[in-house]
């Protein structure tokens, strides 16, 4: 298997590299010395200060950020829910829930911001606002989630849950400690899809939000005209950064605490409902089943 | 299993185990909460506003870009099928398609490797692969407009490395769309794609290797078809977010890149019309929505039967 | 936004409400005009809305008279003359905040924070990125904002669409600053729903180096030497308006056969097109495009690019176009509105955001503030021989524009 594994590894390196060059770019050109991001001037620092100081830019950095996760939570928790039907229980209605699941995919963005704006506007009276935008990213987001969780559900067998349910644990019981660790990849999976779509959105939430709530990329895209500059290339390296770091730290300490749980498995339980740490999904064959 | 649309059933690849827990009345309750708040919430936030559309595709649009509604009309459902479309709704189809194809294509191989030698790391591979999308889309596609222009990044090295001695045009092509696309579409089929091969269990591959299999038959006849699944929602994915994209195409396009969603957004914003928007969208997502279903059939009867 | 569900029914309720709100008037001050002129003369508007539609002779002379009674009503302003800035006197408390809904980069650095300064007013300021999707936001009444920034031509579909607030003039003293040619704009008849803010032309750029011609002719764009460097807007109007003037014909004809001309001589361009995009600035500097149609302001962002980039307007003609302020009728903070729009009317003001966003104002009075590079700069500020041959681009109504339409998604079809 060794000589597969180097050509694969080579393959998936390159591929890696692919989805980052034009992050190197980004970055390297937050640090050019023109006021337009598109040709290289010369290096400077200046940008980074500068946007602190630009409360609009930071306004809707923080606007986004707080959006994101709200929208993550939401569409995560019922998203998974959903999926987890899906796969799982024979319920009347079912083929009408997957149609009703695409729906949302297939329906060109600018369709859905402007009926969402419509829908608000008669029946709330609502111009568009921070909880509008909520409502609105979270109804695109659902569907992600439900698919990618059906997928890693589906074809699951419901034998462990039974042996759990078997031996004495609830129904609650049996979906902590049984379906939650092994769909996880998937749920993190969703939540990661959600939190991207969230961020990046533009069509949606400009139809959609409302005085005061102007997101990064609303702010961005209402630069196109005037020229983008390098201040948004500072920010997005920042946020890079911020991200990179903390996943390492997150990664870094969960790696330890494996590494501790490791020396203390004696005091674990024998009983099978026993949990694998849900930390990070492991190649064990028999959890992976 | 009759009942269920195909993309149902390409998701419950083994056999559903006679699922006691359905039967019994507490469980019901459980299906319930589990269904319920995904389809109420789906049936008020989007079915709702999507019908209030489809209101409005039956009427007409007035001099200040306002609705009427007094006399419903399948008028703009004819104009829809005006020639002038054909080439547009092609064109995105077309798109569509070979990103669709890279996608898994170029995906798979990361995935599996992920699953299979990521290891203990397996989930920051994962994030890491998700990173770059937590900057500005439109920062990420300047930076592909950087490199791809004629003095830019990729025809430097190429006329360096003395494989061009004039810089070829690659930006505003079908070449720097499909590029763009694929490009922003790929975590998007790698996710799934790895959830479903990172749940194959390793000793059925190694059991079909006992029996005799080559690496490759294992490969087409055991991994393949079990992660199905994956492959089916990486698919849809892709693809279906691919034929409405129109942000891509349009900054990393050209003259001759028209997608149907741009149009679209030019029917409702240039064109003040509403009804004949909504009328080219819901026809959009007719197609899109028939491709689906036309192509998972074959796709799974082409990896089952294999 | 538009309301699908809208009702077509008035009541005196809301009429007598939106009469009162649109010309500033309080319930008060509405009784003093009754008493003044009697209850017919000054409710006669009101009247004419519930009944007719349109506004007949008699109504409109009741309206003159209401809105008169009105003004009368309402302390006037004394006009300061001199140095372009004005103050209305006696003005209504005004309120503490104000949304304004413009694009980005579109107002000079420290204006906003020095008007907040001044009147102690907080500014929300939000942007947008193209004007149609703006417009949908604001809808039929502002959307949520106070102020914005609608292209000239589209004034009188907002004003039909009753989306606009009737400006009261007494809270304006500095609109004496206005040029002469701006004081009754073809699209908004005496100024009364709108100020105009920035105009500019439309021509052609490119980049000396590349094309060492002296290009003076619109017909450059369909030169097939610098085939696939060609840059067009992605504007229908403007596009068609191009090829229209080409020919000798009216940028604004509504004539199909004319419109078929345009579209067969666009089809011939559009092989050497590279891209067709309102993003000149990465267009025109990034060396993939030596030649494009182009807004003149634009010039000279493009050039902090590209140094050897010039302007010119085609001797075909070339089209002018112009963007106004508008306070609209759902606004919560009318008085702050005024004041904001008296403030960017001020000569000073004016000036400023001209030198900071290289766009040329309507403003007469402000011309003494403007940096003479811009004043001398051609492609801003162009001679008025030029500029009075330029066309302007109309509102041309549904039906015509359908016609456009078609035949620009003929010509982008793929």
């Amino acid at each position: 298997m060794k000589p597969r594994n180097r050509l694969l590894t080579i393959y998936a390196a390159i591929v890696y590299v692919f989805l980052f060059a034009p992050i190197v770019v980004l970055i390297v050109f937050s640090f050019n010395d023109s006021k337009r991001s598109v040709n290289w001037k010369g290096f400077t620092l200046d940008w980074y200060p500068t946007l602190f100081t630009d409360h609009a830019l930071v306004d809707a950095l923080s606007v986004t950020l707080r959006l994101a996760l709200v929208v993550v939570i939401i569409s995560t928790v019922v998203g998974t829910l959903l999926g987890l039907a899906l796969a799982r229980v024979r319920f009347r209605g079912r083929a009408a829930t997957e149609t009703l699941l695409l729906l949302p995919m297939v329906t060109p963005e600018i369709i859905m911001g402007l009926s969402l704006l419509v829908f608000f506007s008669a029946a709330l009276g609502w111009h568009g606002s921070f909880t509008q935008l909520v409502f609105a990213q979270v109804t695109f987001c659902i569907s992600y989630v439900a698919i990618v969780v059906r997928a890693r559900a589906a074809g699951m067998s419901a034998q462990l849950e039974e042996a759990a349910r078997d031996l004495g644990a609830s129904a609650l019981g049996a979906f902590r400690y049984v379906t939650l660790p092994l769909i996880f990849p998937a749920i993190l999976s969703g939540a990661l899809l959600s939190f991207a779509l969230s961020f990046d959105d533009y069509v949606v939430t400009t139809f959609n939000a409302g005085v005061g709530s102007s997101t990064l990329p609303l702010y961005i895209y209402g630069r196109v005209k005037f020229g983008v500059t390098p201040e948004i290339n500072a920010i997005s390296t920042i946020i890079v950064t911020v991200t990179a770091v903390a996943v390492l730290v997150a990664w870094y300490t969960g790696q330890r605490r494996n590494a501790t749980r490791a020396v203390t498995e004696d005091e674990s339980e024998t009983d099978l409902a026993a949990p694998p740490p849900p930390a990070t999904p492991t190649s064990r064959a028999g959890a992976g089943a | 299993m009759a009942a269920e649309s195909p993309a149902a059933s390409a998701t419950t690849a083994a056999p559903p185990a006679a699922d006691r827990s359905s039967r019994s009345p507490g469980s019901r309750l459980a299906s319930a909460v589990l269904v319920l708040p995904g389809v109420v919430w789906l049936t008020i936030l989007f079915l709702v506003p999507l019908l209030i559309m489809v209101v409005i595709s039956f009427g007409t649009s007035d001099a200040t870009g306002g609705v009427v509604l007094d006399q419903p009309t399948f008028d703009n459902y004819a104009r829809t099928l005006d020639a002038s479309f054909l080439p547009t709704f092609l064109n995105s189809l077309r798109y569509a398609l070979i990103v669709t194809v890279l996608s898994l294509v170029i995906g798979y191989p990361v995935a599996y490797w992920i699953s299979r030698y990521g290891g203990s790391h397996k989930a920051l591979l994962i994030v890491i692969v998700m990173l770059p999308f937590w900057t500005s889309y439109i920062i990420r596609t300047y930076a592909w407009m950087i490199m791809l222009r004629d003095n830019g990044v990729v025809n430097s090295i190429l006329q360096a490395l003395g494989i061009t001695s004039e810089p070829i045009i690659l930006l505003n092509t079908d070449f720097s769309v499909i590029l763009g696309m694929t490009y922003g579409f790929l975590p998007f089929a790698i996710l799934p794609l790895f959830v479903s091969i990172d749940r194959l269990d390793p000793s059925l591959v190694a059991a079909a290797r006992d029996l005799y299999a080559s690496g490759r038959s294992a490969f087409l006849h055991v991994t393949l078809p079990l992660t199905m699944p994956g492959i089916v929602a990486a698919a849809i994915l892709t693809f279906i977010p691919a034929m409405g994209d129109f942000v891509t195409p349009d900054l990393l396009g050209g003259a001759e890149t028209t997608t149907i969603a741009k149009v679209i957004q030019g029917v409702f914003l240039q064109g003040r019309d509403w009804p004949y928007g909504a009328a080219l969208g819901f026809v959009l997502m007719l197609v899109t929505l028939g491709g689906t279903f036309l192509a998972i059939g074959p796709l799974r009867r082409e990896v089952a039967g294999a | 936004m538009t309301h699908p569900f809208d009702g077509s029914s008035l009541d005196l309720e809301k009429e007598l409400t939106r009469y009162m709100v649109e010309r500033r008037v309080s319930r008060r001050q509405l009784l003093e005009a009754i008493a003044k002129l009697g209850p017919a003369a000054a409710l006669a508007p009101v009247i004419a809305a519930c009944t007719s539609g349109g506004a007949g002779p008699e109504s409109q002379a009741a309206s003159a008279a209401a809105s008169a009674a009105a003004s009368a009503a309402v302390p006037s302003a004394e006009a300061s003359v001199g140095a372009g800035s004005a103050e209305p006197t006696a003005v209504p408390e005004p309120e503490k905040e104000l949304f304004v809904y413009n694009w980005t980069e579109y107002i000079g650095e420290d204006v906003i924070p020095k008007f907040q300064d001044k009147y102690g007013i907080k500014v929300t300021y939000d942007f947008f990125s193209n004007t149609d999707e703006a417009y949908a936001k604001l809808g039929k009444d502002g959307g949520g904002y106070d102020v914005s920034f609608p292209i000239s031509v589209d004034i009188p579909a907002f004003k039909e669409k009753g989306a606009l607030l009737k400006l009261d003039k007494s809270l304006l003293p500095n609109i004496v600053n206005l040029g002469k040619e701006w004081t009754n704009p073809g699209y908004d008849a005496n100024n009364e729903f709108s100020v105009p803010y920035m105009w500019w032309t439309t021509g052609v750029g490119y980049d000396t180096k590349r094309i060492t011609d002296t290009l003076t002719s619109s017909k450059a764009l369909w030169d097939p030497r610098w085939s696939k460097h060609i840059a067009m807007l992605d504007d229908w109007q403007e596009v068609f308006g191009l090829a229209l003037i080409q020919m000798g014909l009216d940028a604004n004809t509504t004539d199909t056969a004319e419109m078929d001309r345009a579209l067969a001589l666009l089809e011939q361009q559009k092989p050497l097109v590279r891209v067709y995009s309102t993003d000149t600035t990465t267009t025109m500097s990034s060396g993939d495009n030596w030649i494009g149609q182009i807004w003149g302001a634009d010039i000279y962002k493009i050039q902090e690019e590209n140094k050897n980039m010039v302007y010119y307007i085609p001797e075909e003609g070339g089209v002018r176009g112009s963007d106004t302020m508008a306070i609209f009728s759902g606004a919560k903070h009318p008085i702050a509105a005024h004041l904001f729009l008296n403030y960017m009317l001020d000569a000073q003001i004016s000036a400023d955001n001209t030198n900071y966003i290289y766009y040329m104002g309507p403003n007469a009075a402000a011309k003494q503030y403007i940096s003479p590079d811009i004043l001398n700069d051609p492609s801003v500020n162009p001679d008025q021989a030029i500029v009075d041959k330029l066309q302007e681009l109309l509102d041309l109504g549904p039906a015509v524009r359908e016609e456009y339409l078609k035949r620009w998604q003929t010509l982008r079809g793929g």
